[in-house]
């Protein structure tokens, strides 16, 4: 496992990041908690760019949106106030389910992103949430939508950027508004079988004003199940809509058959944890299913 | 130990209190453990260390048409590359078995064919890992690809292909159809006994290959010492046999091989086998250098051992009122590419999982086939796990067939104290075994105490599960294993006293991590009557210790405690006879505790240990010092009852284990603390067995998932409520009274699982392991859609 690692650097900004990524010409890997790195253990990289202290370890506010540096682990966004405030907390509880404490005391919501793994625990809250990602190179920086990022994560289109930020908007609030995530795992330490983030926000009449469902490992990339969301649009959330629904993310996403699950088990897995993420939303605002 | 003499209590047989048994001490090998000391085989250094490699095959089947190592023996920093043409070609098993070793030979160092991805084709040492990596890389084969089987049931078919069709290995059963071993054994006749039988039951079972993960993997080093003896430090559980094997395939004398058993990290039966030694000390031998070989975890997955998946065929009969007259057991398992434990684990499998019942009629048949597979070997449970899944999964279908409670149909017919299992009798290691007469038996009040744990009678009949998709149920299942393999297993002991009157005591035994070395010391103290402090002991090292067949088969505490036990009683005899001309007074009136010799009369003289030691060494001129050697006839069962509560959500068919009380009849529990932890270790891996490990192998017999975060073992997080329960017993063939623990916990939890879903949500799962998607299945086939919808809009 590397050893081929020529030199391991610890840039102290991300200019100085980035001018290393430039001179690596692709046989150099950013690494920060090395969670997935070093599991991984790529034999061509030649220069590891340890990241952690260029300054990304950060949960802000800037106008009305969260931001959130790329370095920050998941044991810092599990016990950031601002983070337990935001959206119901949805992003702290799915730190929380991602690995054991003590891979969340190293990996990193960017890792967690730039690794571009179809089940990124946090990819779906995020999804769920409409954040984007803040992408700099030499020449740039430019805001990206997260779905857009993670589609492209596993090319070469971001091998010369750095994601150093999460951009959070300011979610829909109010007494209507409720969050929820869900995962399956074989063990309590495991990556996801199928993890599901949704939110909902209901008007004073008990219809569905806003909602978002996002669902991990049952496609290439973490998906948002748009038909769905579509679908719930001004409707009573009854059980005929939720199994409604349910069928309906069944047949929008598209997983694979592998050594932890079998396709069929995964889609149907899908309904049932988008219905039950809906069944948590709803039994938050009180209306009675 | 702060009892003084007058400490000491005598009930009113007038039996000394144990002092030093059945207590809870520390262990003894435990703060250089805890504390990072230079324990295992990995914390030497030894100067001038090369790195050994093995380049596995790439391919299920295939044989060498040409090998060129020719670049990479050019490599700089390379010292050693072996091939089969480089080595002495001697046909052996590596099941580290008493010889001569029931197992096919059927393994060679190297060899020019290859018979599973993962079999050795070359081996290689260098100045670094990585340069022996590079060297690997550099080696030039061609292979001629030949067919594979994987699935074993086609293994027997006409025209498979043959696996082994070299002419020279042995013990084979029959090559041409890759039968490694057959089993046929009956008592009494079935055919009359099912013709008896108001009801016949019978059903297919299925299990898996699961991998051992021991916290170490296997690790070897071996060195030329200073008189050019090859010495061997290695994570083994056999030390003696590991000797024997490596001698005689390496053609050197046993005279010249030392192998030294460290602390390990964690047998389960993977490290009962001869596995690294062998390549390590060849390299060595080439390359005059020390070689050190540790499998990655990756290797250690697909390239160590791991358990015979089975399919088990169980049918039984019974009477109208839940009496089994008949049981039958038809097993086809595989022992993948080498038949390493194959008939052995596979007898093990009828022989201790039938005679549980006291059926007059029995019938075990099974083949062992070979697959182009990672190689099964012995693992913890060996062989009982698959069965006793079988059979209690359908004692307790039986049972519910009936209208009976699972326990009454287990009191009823479980074997009792008295009993002689003649199965047994007629399926030994390999050959004819000896009867097992039930000595001891702890059973009854095994079931009974765990069912109360659980709360079993209550749950039994009503469990708060409503309308909910979590669904609650309780199941449980009745075990057995042995305590040493009878007439073939046996151990030595030697004891020598020092100058401060502490001894040293040598034993052949292995310490695998489960405690051996502080059970003999206990057992040595409290025989000598001195403190566990006073006993200092040494293991698993031929030149120095005694030989003893190593630590398997639940053996050490019953064997190589027997022969401690006799050693120190030898020497015991040594110190009251001094004693006596010291004292002035009958070896018969005295006696020895708390490192004091004293007189039984009202005379009440003694004299200390430390005194009488230096009376022996620079007065008498002695050294006190006697050994023993020690075997049984028979193998006394250790009991074990098994109750498990579970959470099955039907909507997912995840399984939760919510409580699992197990309570095992041990005989007498040496040391309670560490019986406990062996009980619960065995649960944590037999928890897994049910619910989540397996290692899976693609179509081309590359292992899938050889990591943890595909394969799942149990964690802490995962681990359910556990009540643990020890139900001491007296065996009359054991060192106080004790027979073994270390195994038979394992047996339980994957039928008790199975059978608690069933009463949670209706459904029997007959595959190991139990996936959620497994559940789900059976409850969408138990269920139809419609009445899914019906109950949805209740």
């Amino acid at each position: 496992m590397f050893d081929k690692v020529e030199a391991f650097y610890r840039p102290a900004n991300v200019r100085e990041a980035l001018r290393l990524l430039q001179s690596g010409k692709g046989q150099a890997r950013v690494v920060a908690g090395g969670t997935d790195v070093v599991v991984e253990g790529d034999d061509s990289v030649r220069y590891l760019i340890d990241i952690t202290h260029a300054g990304l370890s950060y949960i802000r506010r800037r106008g009305t949106a969260s931001v959130i540096g790329a370095t920050t682990t998941m044991a810092e966004l599990e016990a950031s106030d601002a983070m337990q405030a935001l959206a119901g907390g949805l992003l702290s509880r799915a730190a929380r389910w991602c690995g054991s404490a003590l891979v969340r005391n190293l990996a990193t919501l960017g890792g967690n992103m730039a690794n571009g793994s179809p089940a990124a625990d946090m990819a779906t809250p995020l999804l769920v949430l409409d954040a984007s990602v803040v992408m700099v190179n030499a020449r740039s920086r430019h805001k990206l939508p997260l779905a857009e990022y993670l589609a492209g994560a596993r090319t070469k289109r971001h091998a010369r950027s750095l994601l150093v930020e999460v951009v959070v908007p300011e979610p829909p609030n109010g007494k209507g508004c409720r969050w929820s995530f869900q995962k399956l795992g074989r063990t309590a330490v495991d990556i996801s079988l199928v993890n599901v983030a949704a939110g909902l926000q209901l008007d004073s009449r008990g219809r569905v004003k806003w909602a978002r469902i996002a669902l991990g490992a049952v496609a290439p990339a973490p998906m948002r199940a748009s038909g769905a969301e579509q679908r719930m649009k001004g409707r009573i959330l009854d059980q005929a809509l939720l199994a409604e629904i349910g069928a309906e993310v069944a047949r929008e996403v598209s997983p694979i058959s592998d050594a932890r699950a079998s396709a069929e088990y995964r889609r149907e897995i899908s309904s049932v944890l988008t219905r039950r993420a809906l069944e948590e939303c709803s039994a938050h605002v009180g209306c009675s299913l | 130990m702060n009892g003084d003499r007058a400490g000491q209590s005598r009930d009113r047989q007038g039996a000394v209190s144990r002092l030093v048994v059945g207590r809870n001490v520390r262990k003894v090998d435990g703060v250089k453990l805890v504390t990072g000391g230079a324990a295992f085989t990995d914390d030497v250094h030894i100067p001038g260390m090369l790195h050994g490699k093995i380049l596995p095959s790439p391919h299920a089947h295939a044989r060498i048409r040409r090998i060129d190592t020719s670049k990479a023996k050019a490599l700089a920093g390379v010292h050693a590359v072996l091939t089969y043409k480089d080595v002495p070609r001697v046909p052996h098993t590596t099941a580290g078995q008493a010889w001569p070793e029931p197992s096919p030979h059927d393994t060679y160092l190297l060899d020019s064919k290859v018979r599973f991805v993962g079999d050795r084709v070359a081996a290689v040492a260098a100045e670094s890992r990585a340069i022996a990596e590079r060297a690997l890389k550099l080696i030039e084969v061609e292979y001629e690809i030949l067919p594979a089987v994987l699935d074993m049931e086609q293994a027997m078919a006409a025209g498979a292909p043959v696996i082994h069709d070299e002419p020279d290995s042995t013990k084979i059963y029959d090559r041409q159809r890759n039968i490694a071993g057959y089993i046929l054994r009956e008592i009494g006749s079935v055919e009359q006994g099912f013709a008896e039988a108001d009801h016949i039951f019978e059903r297919q079972y299925r299990t898996q290959r699961q991998q051992h993960c021991p916290i170490e993997p296997h690790v070897t080093i071996c060195w030329l010492d200073a008189d050019a003896r090859l010495v061997i430090r290695t994570s083994t559980q056999v030390p003696y046999h590991c000797r024997r094997q490596v001698a005689m395939i390496l053609q050197i004398p046993v005279s010249r091989v030392h192998v030294v058993k460290p602390r390990i990290g964690g047998g389960f039966g993977g490290k009962q086998e001869m596995l690294l030694e062998d390549i390590c000390g060849a390299l060595a031998l080439a390359s005059r250098r020390p070689v050190k070989i540790e499998y990655t975890r990756e290797e250690e997955f697909y390239m160590a051992r791991s358990r015979h998946p089975q399919i088990l065929r169980m049918k039984m009969g019974v009477k109208r009122d839940g009496t089994v007259v008949a049981s039958q057991l038809t097993v086809l398992a595989t022992t993948g590419a080498y038949g390493s434990h194959s008939t052995t684990v596979q007898g093990n499998t009828g022989s201790k999982v039938l005679p549980l019942y006291r059926a007059a009629h029995m019938r075990f048949e099974c083949h062992v086939v070979y697959t182009n597979a990672p190689v099964a070997g012995a693992f913890r449970g060996y062989g009982c796990p698959q069965g006793f899944f079988a059979q209690e999964t359908l004692v307790d279908e039986i049972a519910c067939e009936l209208g009976m409670d699972p326990m009454d149909f287990h009191r009823n017919n479980v074997i009792r104290l008295g009993d002689t299992d003649l199965l047994s009798a007629q399926l030994g290691e390999g050959k004819e075994g000896l009867p097992r007469l039930v000595r001891s038996c702890g059973l009854p009040q095994c079931m009974e105490s765990a069912a109360r744990a659980i709360g079993w009678t209550q749950k039994r009949k009503s469990l708060p599960n409503g309308h909910s998709h979590l669904r609650r149920g309780v199941g449980m299942a009745c075990t057995m294993q042995g305590s040493g393999i009878a007439g073939v297993d046996w151990a030595s002991a030697f004891l020598k006293m020092n100058e401060d009157g502490s001894f040293f005591l040598q034993v052949g035994a292995s310490d695998v991590g489960a405690g051996a070395d502080t059970v003999l010391s206990q057992i040595a103290a409290e025989t000598l009557g001195v403190t566990l402090d006073k006993v200092i002991i040494t293991s698993g090292d031929t030149d120095i210790t005694p030989f003893d067949v190593g630590a398997y088969a639940s053996s050490t505490t019953i064997i190589s405690g027997g022969a401690v036990k006799k050693a120190a009683a030898r020497v015991r005899s040594q110190v009251l006879e001094l004693a006596s001309k010291m004292l002035d007074a009958p070896v018969d009136q005295l006696d020895c505790a708390n490192n004091e010799i004293f007189t039984t009369c009202a005379c009440r003289k003694s004299v200390s240990m430390t005194d009488l030691a230096m009376q022996a060494m620079y007065k008498e001129k002695l050294q006190i010092m006697d050994g023993a050697s020690h075997f049984n006839t028979d193998s006394p069962p250790p009991f074990c009852a098994t109750f498990a509560e579970v959470e099955v959500d039907t909507e997912t068919g995840q399984v939760r284990v919510v409580h699992l009380a197990t309570a095992v009849d041990p005989g007498t529990a040496i040391n309670p603390m560490q019986a406990e932890g062996q009980v619960e270790g065995a649960v944590a891996q037999g928890l897994g067995y049910a619910l989540t490990e397996e290692l899976l192998l693609d179509a081309a017999g590359r292992p899938v998932n050889p990591n943890f975060l595909d394969y799942k073992m149990f964690g802490a997080q995962d681990m359910p409520k556990l009540t643990t329960i020890l139900v001491e017993t007296d065996e009359p063939l054991g060192p106080y009274g004790a027979k073994s623990i270390s195994e038979v916990p394992i047996n339980g939890p994957a039928p008790a699982i199975a059978n608690a879903i069933f009463h949670a949500v209706g459904v029997r799962i007959r595959k190991l392991p139990i996936r959620p998607e497994d559940v789900l299945r059976a409850l969408h086939a138990e269920r139809p859609a419609n009445l899914e919808e019906e109950l949805l809009t209740q």
